[in-house]
């Protein structure tokens, strides 16, 4: 008797719950998005009266990629460390917190989750593919937390909103001086394309075919477009077409990983061939992959890790110090993020992300990859350096 | 340009073959499909490119790469399988435990060696050699020759030894080979080993073919390998050769008139066509009915 | 037989009994739980995961049809979920059809597809039907990658709407998309339930036990095979559509061999032949990876051993071994079957 009693009031005590639950629900709703997403604001703002200043580093830090998300983490740490030495930001320590994407969307949009969750990161820096970057950016720029990707270089992805920024040019403008490099550097008239199987490949390859259509030059035309999966690391069949296409010079859209064993499976076939690439061949790698290779590749980069100017020398020594490796185009590029991120704080005189977007909107950086100036899309305009590889060196092209 | 293609996909197609032999001795013995397999083979590779770094020579680290990658095949059997022999538990629980080990051994490997692809140096750069109009490295003509000593090697050790003898008889029945006096279990554990040695040796070769390894250079190249090992006659040696070639030279061919992003499932389309009108592939026995 | 295995589980076996003695009281205390659940812990993060398990319990649920009833055992899945999640996503995007129509359209095709995919099953065994399974994985994500006017290759769909009911976007924020997952996870799991009691599930499994026993006991083999490829491909394409809505962006890799081995995983870590299992599966091989978000690099090396260790202790799942209790027969059944037997008593009196 006792039981059923306890049994009957228990259910009933759940079934109230469950109607009160569900009729909040359907009231409340809307409203209650408004009210966390300004409560998140209050949390970042908030975040600045407490002990640290958080700044997360999502990336990739397992899987196929993880050399980038852990690069991006080691060139943070070391801006946060610099600063740290100097007593922090707005009087407080920094402190670099990564997060793991895998670079897949999924796992993206679920730790863009948790870091808005978690309330007190005051700025991201990251998501490492342009496709992962857009999955994310949406939850970042609705609960108003300032993301910078390092590299991400769609033309859209800076257009989500205006607390999306990026430390990249974007793809057009840098495959515009990859095209210069190919047709008015080495005089090539007969481009090939070959291009990885991935969004920010089949994407690098449409621009680069209407940049040089653009060109309304008779004489120039691409005589042969080759897209290869990531993953398998014979291109072969993909280079004896090009070869008989009649190709002189090739641009190659990928990474380093993917150029190195172009240039070397093609100079099987031709050795005569030009190759020419991007500023995220520009690795140490890609001159341990490729070897005699590679010889003569040429690509456009912001960053120069050989450059004269005292402020990179400095920035790659003490980078080569604790990590053992020379920093790659994209990692500095994240370093600077970080440095740009924490200027505009101090500046600003608070984390508050409104503030702070705006600081970030006015201020002009002087980083190891060269000046930072946001436009009001939050793109950044870049001088690009022409580089080029002899003896196994990365020199600048005259 | 067909001809070298095809003769580029045979190159490819022992690649293949080599690994698609360590799928076939497992599951010719335990019904299993070893799934961590291709992890054993980017292991092995990593292994060669560590030793070989280690200035040794070529040889002994390659003979070291080869003893580490069969006992970690033997850790792998003794450590999670032999276990779930003993309970009898379900066939794919087994399974399920081979795709744990391929996550761990993948994972550690991107942990001590980064994700990212390290050169490995060439074992057999001796220039080119133009047969006509074919083009062929010395590279390709290396992995050709290694890989049919190799093959030799094992159907010899398979059907002429002791051993060989144990381990067919385990096949057909594991329980009348035990009360024969076999030590089913020490069987097993030299079929990783093999499994092991030969994932090694392909690792090294392919390896040494494109110059890179990476630790999740086994994914594909394992997928692609067990398409191979199914086609040819899951647990059939001379099998898992002529899939593996199969499956190269249609790579190649499917690569060069189709272009190269049709190439990665080309080796499913042939196999779900060769499994329509043969379910048991090219050379298999019939009455396979674990997973 | 029955009676050791239950002592075995002596706690598992008194916990089952539990359950089945107060299920309705439970049941009522479940949904409070699962309506109550967003307003207490107002955290997206922490809903986001719980809809992710939600959707991978789902998909566990479609492929244990096949697995866990019929006994075929495939690596494919990832196929069926792409099919599901491209057809919904590309008819919002591009048709401007709203959710439902989508996810129905989802299910139809991979319920097509499943058809094609059952036909080889009826000549193919074993790893010869998985290894097929895993080929069509691989072929759905090529045709994703290759089929760019359709499927928009490398570049994927972008900016897949969330559902909206009467006017009123559903999102993790104000809480809609988790009741929509919800709710069609429980018309699911129902499905699920009246499936297996039902002399369609009674058939599967008999299939599963014994097909040459099957054949003779006069049930049509291979109508019920590819029955049941068309409706683990349904429940895990509406999934899929679920999955898509929920990242708003579909690419070819976000489907690959990955998924479907780790569907796989959580149908046997959960327990072939059970639905409660697919819950478990679900919520520990989604839970556990995100609470070792902290081992950074080490994580997925941590995944690789909980299946390992999983496996070594359980290797029935964690509720496998339910489904090895004999077949409960229904009340009325169970009735006659009494009245039947008091009547023999009587006669023989």
């Amino acid at each position: 008797m006792k039981k059923g009693f306890i049994r009957y009031s228990l259910a009933m005590m759940a079934l109230a719950g469950l109607l009160s639950g569900c009729a909040q629900g359907n009231g409340q709703s809307s409203e209650g998005a408004n009210n966390t997403s300004g409560a998140k604001t209050e949390g970042t703002s908030q975040a600045g009266g407490e002990g640290t200043v958080k700044i997360a580093v999502a990336g990739p830090m397992t899987g196929d990629n993880s050399e980038y998300g852990i690069g991006f983490t080691n060139a943070a740490k070391l801006m946060a460390d610099q600063w740290n030495a100097q007593g922090g930001v707005l009087g407080k320590q920094i402190e670099i917190v990564p997060y793991d994407d895998k670079n897949t969307s999924e796992e993206a949009t679920t730790i863009a989750q948790k870091i808005v969750s978690d309330g007190d990161i005051s700025g991201v820096i990251g998501h490492f593919s342009s496709g992962v970057c857009m999955t994310a950016a949406p939850i970042y720029q609705e609960n108003k937390i300032i993301e910078i990707s390092p590299s991400a270089s769609h033309p859209d992805y800076s257009k989500i909103g205006n607390y999306i920024f990026r430390n990249n040019t974007v793809i057009s403008k840098e495959g515009a001086a990859s095209v210069d490099i190919a047709v008015h550097d080495l005089k090539k008239k007969n481009i090939g394309i070959i291009s990885i199987m991935t969004d920010w490949g089949t994407n690098t390859s449409g621009i680069i075919k209407d940049l040089i259509t653009g060109l309304n030059d008779p004489n120039v035309k691409v005589v042969a477009h080759e897209e290869v999966m990531e993953g398998s690391d014979d291109y072969t069949p993909a280079i004896t077409k090009l070869n008989e296409a009649g190709a002189d010079v090739v641009i190659c859209c990928g990474m380093y990983n993917l150029v190195a064993p172009v240039a070397k499976q093609y100079k099987n076939i031709n050795p005569d061939i030009s190759i020419v690439g991007f500023s995220n061949a520009y690795s140490q790698q890609l001159i341990q992959l490729g070897g005699q290779a590679v010889e003569g590749v040429c690509f456009p980069v912001i960053f120069f890790s050989e450059s004269d100017d005292t402020d990179v020398k400095a920035y790659v020594d003490e980078y080569k110090k604790v990590y053992g490796n020379s920093p790659s185009a994209l990692t500095s590029q994240a370093y600077d993020s970080v440095g740009i991120l924490l200027t505009a704080m101090k500046e600003a005189g608070t984390t508050d992300s409104e503030k702070v977007r705006d600081k970030l909107n006015e201020i002009t950086y002087k980083g190891v990859t060269g000046n930072i100036k946001f436009d009001e899309q939050g793109d950044v305009d870049k001088q690009f350096n022409k580089v080029t590889i002899k003896d196994g060196k990365f020199v600048k092209m005259n | 340009m067909i001809a070298q293609q095809i003769f580029n996909g045979l190159a490819l197609g022992m690649g293949y073959a080599l690994i698609a032999v360590g799928y076939s001795l497992v599951f010719g013995i335990l019904r299993l499909v070893n799934f961590s397999h291709g992890s054993v083979y980017a292991f092995g590779a990593q292994m060669a490119m560590v030793f070989i770094g280690l200035r040794f020579g070529v040889i002994p680290g390659l003979i070291a790469s080869m003893v580490l990658t069969g006992v970690l095949g033997v850790a792998i059997d003794k450590l999670a399988l032999e276990p779930l022999r003993k309970k009898k538990s379900i066939p794919i629980a087994s399974l399920i435990t081979t795709i744990g080990i391929s996550n761990i051994v993948t994972n550690l490997l991107i942990v001590a060696f980064g994700s990212e692809k390290r050169a490995f140096p060439p074992l057999f750069d001796f220039g080119t050699l133009q047969i006509g109009k074919i083009v062929v490295s010395s590279t390709q003509i290396g992995m050709f020759v290694v890989s049919l000593i190799l093959m030799l090697l094992l159907v010899g050790i398979v059907f002429y030894t002791k051993i060989g003898l144990a381990m067919r008889a385990a096949e057909q029945n594991p329980k009348a080979a035990n009360l024969m006096g076999i030590n089913v279990n020490f069987v097993i554990s030299f079929t990783f080993f093999l499994s092991g040695i030969s994932a090694s040796i392909a690792g090294s070769l392919v390896g040494s073919y494109y110059q890179i390894v990476y630790p999740n250079m086994g994914f594909m190249a394992g997928l692609k390998a067990f398409a191979a090992a199914v086609l040819g006659g899951i647990g059939s040696l001379p099998g898992a050769i002529i899939g593996g070639l199969i499956v190269g030279v249609s790579e190649s061919m499917a690569a060069t008139v189709l272009g190269s992003t049709y190439r990665d499932s080309m080796a499913f389309i042939i196999l779900i066509i060769v499994l329509i009108v043969r379910p048991n592939g090219l050379f298999g026995k019939k009455g396979i009915t674990k997973v | 037989m029955t009676n050791t295995r239950m002592e075995k589980h002596s706690f598992l076996y008194q916990f089952e009994s539990f359950i089945s003695k107060n299920q309705k009281l439970l049941l009522i205390l479940l949904a409070a739980f699962l309506c109550l659940l967003p307003k207490g812990v107002n955290n997206q993060y922490f809903l986001t995961v719980i809809v992710k398990m939600a959707v991978y319990a789902m998909f566990g649920l479609g492929l244990n049809i096949l697995t866990g009833y019929t006994g075929l055992v495939s690596l494919g899945h990832a196929g069926f979920v792409a099919i599901g999640a491209y057809t919904a996503s590309l008819c919002a995007v591009k048709l401007g059809l709203s959710f439902f129509p989508s996810m129905l359209l989802g299910m139809v095709a991979a319920g097509l597809v499943g058809i094609l995919l059952g036909l080889p099953t009826l000549r193919l065994t074993g790893t010869y039907l998985s290894i097929v399974t895993l080929g069509f994985g691989e072929i759905i994500k090529m045709i994703a990658m290759n089929w760019s006017p359709v499927t928009n290759g490398t570049l994927g769909v972008k900016n897949i709407p969330k559902p909206a009911v009467f006017g009123m976007k559903l999102t993790i924020a104000n809480h809609g998309l988790y009741y929509l997952v919800i709710i069609i996870l429980v018309v699911c799991t129902v499905f699920c339930l009246l499936l297996v009691k039902s002399k369609t599930g009674r058939a599967l499994q008999a299939i599963k036990g014994d097909e040459l026993a099957s054949v003779m006991m006069g049930i049509n083999v291979t109508y019920y095979k590819i029955l049941a490829f068309v409706l683990s491909a349904c429940i895990c394409a509406a999934a899929g559509a679920l999955y898509a809505t929920l990242i708003g962006y579909v690419d070819p890799n976000t489907f690959n061999f990955d998924v479907s081995t780790l569907i796989l995983s959580i149908v046997i870590l959960g327990g072939m032949g059970t639905i409660r299992g697919m819950f478990l599966g679900a919520s520990i091989l989604i839970a556990l990876p995100e609470a070792s978000r902290f081992l950074m690099v080490y994580r997925f090396v941590l995944y690789g051993v909980i299946l390992v260790v999983m496996m070594r202790f359980r290797p029935q799942g964690i509720l496998g071994w339910k489904s090895q209790l004999p077949y409960k027969l229904s009340r009325q059944v169970m009735e006659r079957l009494k009245m039947e037997e008091t009547e023999e008593a009587g006669d023989n009196g």
